[in-house]
């Protein structure tokens, strides 16, 4: 398995539970610690950007059928729908809950709406309905989370139904240690890990809230301990949600942290910190990929192998300056470059072809050639390096990760049985 | 390791080596051009922050986003940023870097240029490992209890800033060559050919039980253990800023490893093989075939059994019923080849192992004895102690000699190289 995001650790994990030896190569830690901690299977509609998705399945299978390139026409509504059941399942709902047929709206960081079907406990008070009563609460110490801005933008967007939420902002400050004046949410997660630390915060905001509100605050109720969030709803005695933040952000570092506890757990073996290249191949297949550990690169064997590398933003995927793309561990030949021109130069302008340029799969996530040059055939490839999609404006980055990562480790199970 | 965009750092050619001139101007190169290059790749994406140990758990340092990439860009010679020493130089944040940058280099760098004409005393003789080891282990019984002594350990806090609580390594009665030089011929035959065992300072005077069970493993496996004599690698010098003398160090074991011929060289001194894959080449620059071939040839013990279980050849295990803690050091980790030592604890049937999840012990080598930073190595090592306590307080294992110091010291639990259990599964105690 190459790659530690929530594509390769779905896969890992799902494949060392069939009783598969795995071994997970990465190098360093994957996207899913960079994400608000939801699971976005489809936000907007790709043929309509305008319009919100509220059904997520229904939209996948209907994207399915009008955009055959999308990587959900290969992957199917049923392995997204079972690649969601295990991921549920596998985080337990301590970490994750709701309903993938149903989108929820979430405040953003920046007070805006945004559409997700799964997401954790802590942030669910925050669903954005007619009449909710929110009071934003800012942190005087914790500069990435504008208490007024999320305020101000939430009170006056209107919500699909016409509604409206209400919301007001205040900050106070409770240091999250002694002396330091610049706090990052992690430090605030940390000390919310605290019952203690807690206690004094519930005592300082408490006096402050009115009658029938629901308190909104930076997503740092806790980075170890699940019950935080809870329990200071409790000494609030008021609703409580989570607002993601830009990174170091908490939600996703739960998210990751469990799937890599889990997957070791399970007898993956992780080798982390070491870029993966200079792949050998015989008679049609992968036999080998090298590991840059220190003092002298290690040979990593497999009978197959998963690509679960990203897009560009890991660098799995590079552009150079005559326009070049290539694919940085294996070299595979990659689908979309027929588009012209693949970046156009109105940065705030439509979509840019490039971003949908990948590896192409078949149904069972298979590695296909899409210029006819040769693939090995036991590799399979799962996540942001499939063609076809820009996962962050449809917000389906999650969706396609673990409906590919299933089907690739189920079609593998069978291939080895 | 992690080099992705760039090509291989420069390496010290050995004209630039012999007879250094001024400290400063080795440190100019330093293996700093090809570190500073990757800060460019810097997408502040915060992931080496979410790791640091020591931002963690205090607000003295800012972390190494900051540290490292960002005030890297401002440093010209003295750095602008003196919480920088503060970091551990633990090597968490270039491990979980996912774009390459080569931040606790970058550090370690900064650091030596900061300290190079004000080195306290101190660190100019704790990184001293070897010495201290020949003059403690005939004296022991003596040298242990001096180091028990509380009124004499104050003292050496005010004189030296050596933290009266710091760990320190028991002094033993006889060294690994004592032991080699004693003991009868080996009793099973030699089925496999030579290889070379590298003990380290503190696995050749202190944990010297740690390198006899390496070597009767080896043996039982059929090698023929050849351990030449040999010096010191010069990591506590380098971790300290001395890389002059750290450079001489690590070329001078470089020619004692090699004088034994074109072998594979296991060891189980954790960090000091990480100096020699490594660290002598990344943060200090040092460019010499000699190091670069230690390099290649060099095993870590753990990562060593795992290539012969891997290969089929480790003989049957035979079971240990017991549930233990297992801490992988940062210095192990850094060399970006897993947890080998978790993988191979596995296959011994009965054995439950926990992965202590800890990123640090906290003492990073000689960090955690000196005194403005010994509370702080202590609640960087809090959780682990803790950890260690909860799941077996008769046995933890780990990898490197000073975080087992750190772990015996804070949790109170024995903590042993993970080699004993595999020497007992393998019937040898
Ligand atoms: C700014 C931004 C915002 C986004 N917002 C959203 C959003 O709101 N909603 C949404 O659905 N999606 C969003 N996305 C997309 C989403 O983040 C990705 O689709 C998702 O993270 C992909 O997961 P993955 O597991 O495939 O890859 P990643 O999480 O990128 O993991 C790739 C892994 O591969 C490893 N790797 C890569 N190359 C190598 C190599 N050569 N050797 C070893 N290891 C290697 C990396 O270290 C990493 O562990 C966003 C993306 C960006 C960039
Ligand atoms: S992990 Fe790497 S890329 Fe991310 S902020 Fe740190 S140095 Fe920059
Ligand atoms: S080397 Fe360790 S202590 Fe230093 S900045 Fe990196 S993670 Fe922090
Ligand atoms: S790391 Fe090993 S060889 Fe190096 S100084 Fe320490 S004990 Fe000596």
């Amino acid at each position: 398995m190459i790659g530690a995001g929530v594509a390769g650790l779905t896969a890992a994990l799902r494949l060392a539970r069939a009783g598969l030896n795995v071994t997970l190569l990465t190098k360093g830690v994957g996207g899913l610690q960079l994400s608000q901690g939801t699971v976005d299977v489809l936000g907007y509609s790709p043929t309509d950007p305008a319009t919100r998705v509220a059904n997520p399945l229904a939209a996948v299978a209907e994207l399915a059928v009008a955009d055959p390139k999308h990587p959900y026409a290969v992957i199917g509504v049923d392995a997204v729908r079972t690649g969601l059941a295990f991921l549920h399942e596998e985080l337990g709902e301590q970490l994750l809950v709701g309903d993938p047929e149903t989108n929820q709206l979430f405040p953003t960081a920046v007070g805006a709406i945004r559409p997700t079907c799964l997401a954790q406990p802590s942030m669910l008070a925050g669903i954005c309905m007619d009449g909710a009563r929110f009071a934003i609460v800012g942190l005087r110490r914790l500069k990435d989370f504008h208490a007024e801005l999320i305020a101000g933008n939430l009170a006056r967007t209107p919500l699909p139904d016409g509604g409206h939420v209400s919301a007001r902002h205040l900050t106070i400050d409770v240091p999250a240690r002694p002396r330091e004046v610049d706090s990052s949410g992690l430090t605030y997660a940390r000390a919310f890990d605290d019952p203690e630390f807690r206690a004094r915060f519930a005592a300082e905001l408490r006096p402050e809230l009115r009658p029938e509100e629901t308190v909104g605050l930076p997503a740092v109720l806790g980075l170890k301990d699940p019950t935080a969030w809870s329990h200071l709803a409790d000494l609030l005695d008021h609703p409580v949600f989570e607002i993601p933040l830009p990174p170091p952000s908490v939600p996703g570092m739960r998210l990751n942290n469990a799937l890599m506890a889990a997957a070791r757990a399970a007898g993956v073996r992780v080798i982390n910190g070491s870029f993966v290249d200079t792949p050998v191949h015989s008679g049609g297949r992968l036999v080998s990929v090298n590991v840059e550990t220190a003092g002298a690169p290690r040979t990593i064997t497999g009978d197959v192998f998963v690509l679960a590398t990203g897009g560009f933003e890991s660098g799995a995927l590079t552009l150079d300056s005559y326009g070049e793309v290539t694919e940085r561990v294996l070299g595979l030949p990659l689908a979309g470059l027929d588009a012209a021109p693949l970046l156009h130069g109105d940065y705030w302008g439509g979509e840019q072809p490039l971003f949908r340029v990948g590896v192409a799969v078949d149904p069972s996530m298979r590695v296909t050639s899409p210029d006819g040059s040769a693939v090995p055939d036991n590799l399979w490839a799962a996540g942001g390096i499939l063609a076809g999609a820009v996962r962050w404006t449809e917000k389906s980055g999650e969706g396609i990760a673990v409906g590919s990562a299933v089907k690739a480790a189920d079609a593998i199970v069978e291939e080895l049985a | 390791m992690n080099t992705p965009q760039s090509s291989p750092p420069p390496r010290r050619s050995p004209e630039q080596l012999s007879g250094d001139p001024a400290v400063s101007d080795s440190l100019d190169f330093a293996g700093h051009e090809f570190a500073r290059a990757s800060l460019d790749h810097c997408v502040k994406c915060t992931i080496c922050e979410t790791v640091c140990p020591v931002s963690a758990v205090t607000p003295l340092f800012s972390g190494p986003k900051f540290v490292g990439p960002q005030a890297e860009r401002f440093r010209n010679g003295e750095s602008v940023d003196h919480s920088l020493d503060y970091c551990s130089s633990c090597g968490a944040c270039t491990l979980a870097c996912p774009q390459g940058v080569q931040i606790a280099e970058l550090n370690s760098q900064a650091r030596a240029v900061m300290k190079a004409d004000h080195m306290p005393v101190r660190d100019r003789l704790i990184s001293q490992t070897t010495l201290m080891g020949t003059m403690m282990t005939p004296v022991a019984p003596l040298a242990n209890a001096v180091l028990a002594n509380k009124p004499i350990r104050t003292v050496v806090e005010k004189v030296f800033g050596v933290h009266r609580d710091a760990p320190m390594p028991p002094a033993q009665t006889q060294t690994i060559q004592g032991w080699l030089k004693k003991r009868g011929p080996r009793k099973t035959p030699a089925t496999r050919g030579p290889i070379v065992f590298f003990h380290g300072c503190a696995g050749g005077y202190f944990e010297v039980e740690t390198s006899k069970r390496s070597i009767e493993v080896l043996e039982h496996l059929g090698y023929e253990v050849l351990v030449p004599k040999q010096g010191c690698c010069g990591l506590a010098q380098q971790s300290n800023g001395l890389f002059d003398q750290a450079t001489d160090a690590v070329l001078k074991l470089c020619d004692d490893l090699r004088a034994a011929g074109e072998l594979t060289i296991v060891s189980s001194s954790g960090s000091c093989t990480g100096m020699l894959k490594h660290e002598a080449h990344e943060i200090m620059g040092v460019d010499d075939e000699r190091l670069k071939d230690v390099a290649t040839r060099i095993r870590d013990m753990m990562e060593f059994l795992l290539e012969v279980a891997d290969a089929g050849e480790l003989p049957e295990l035979s079971p240990i019923e017991m549930t233990v803690p297992y801490h992988a050091p940062c210095q192990l980790k850094s060399q970006g080849m897993g947890m080998p030592a978790l993988d191979v604890l596995r296959l011994i049937p009965g054995l439950t192992v926990v992965e202590s999840g800890a990123t640090c012990c906290g003492i990073a080598g000689t960090y955690g004895l000196k005194k403005e930073k010994y509370e702080i190595a202590q609640a960087v090592g809090k959780p682990l102690f803790e950890m260690v306590r909860d799941t077996n307080p008769d046995l933890a294992l780990c990898d490197t000699e000073t975080c087992r110091w750190q772990i015996r010291k804070g949790s109170g639990v024995p903590t042993e190289h993970p080699v004993f259990l595999i020497h007992q599964a393998l019937g040898l105690s």
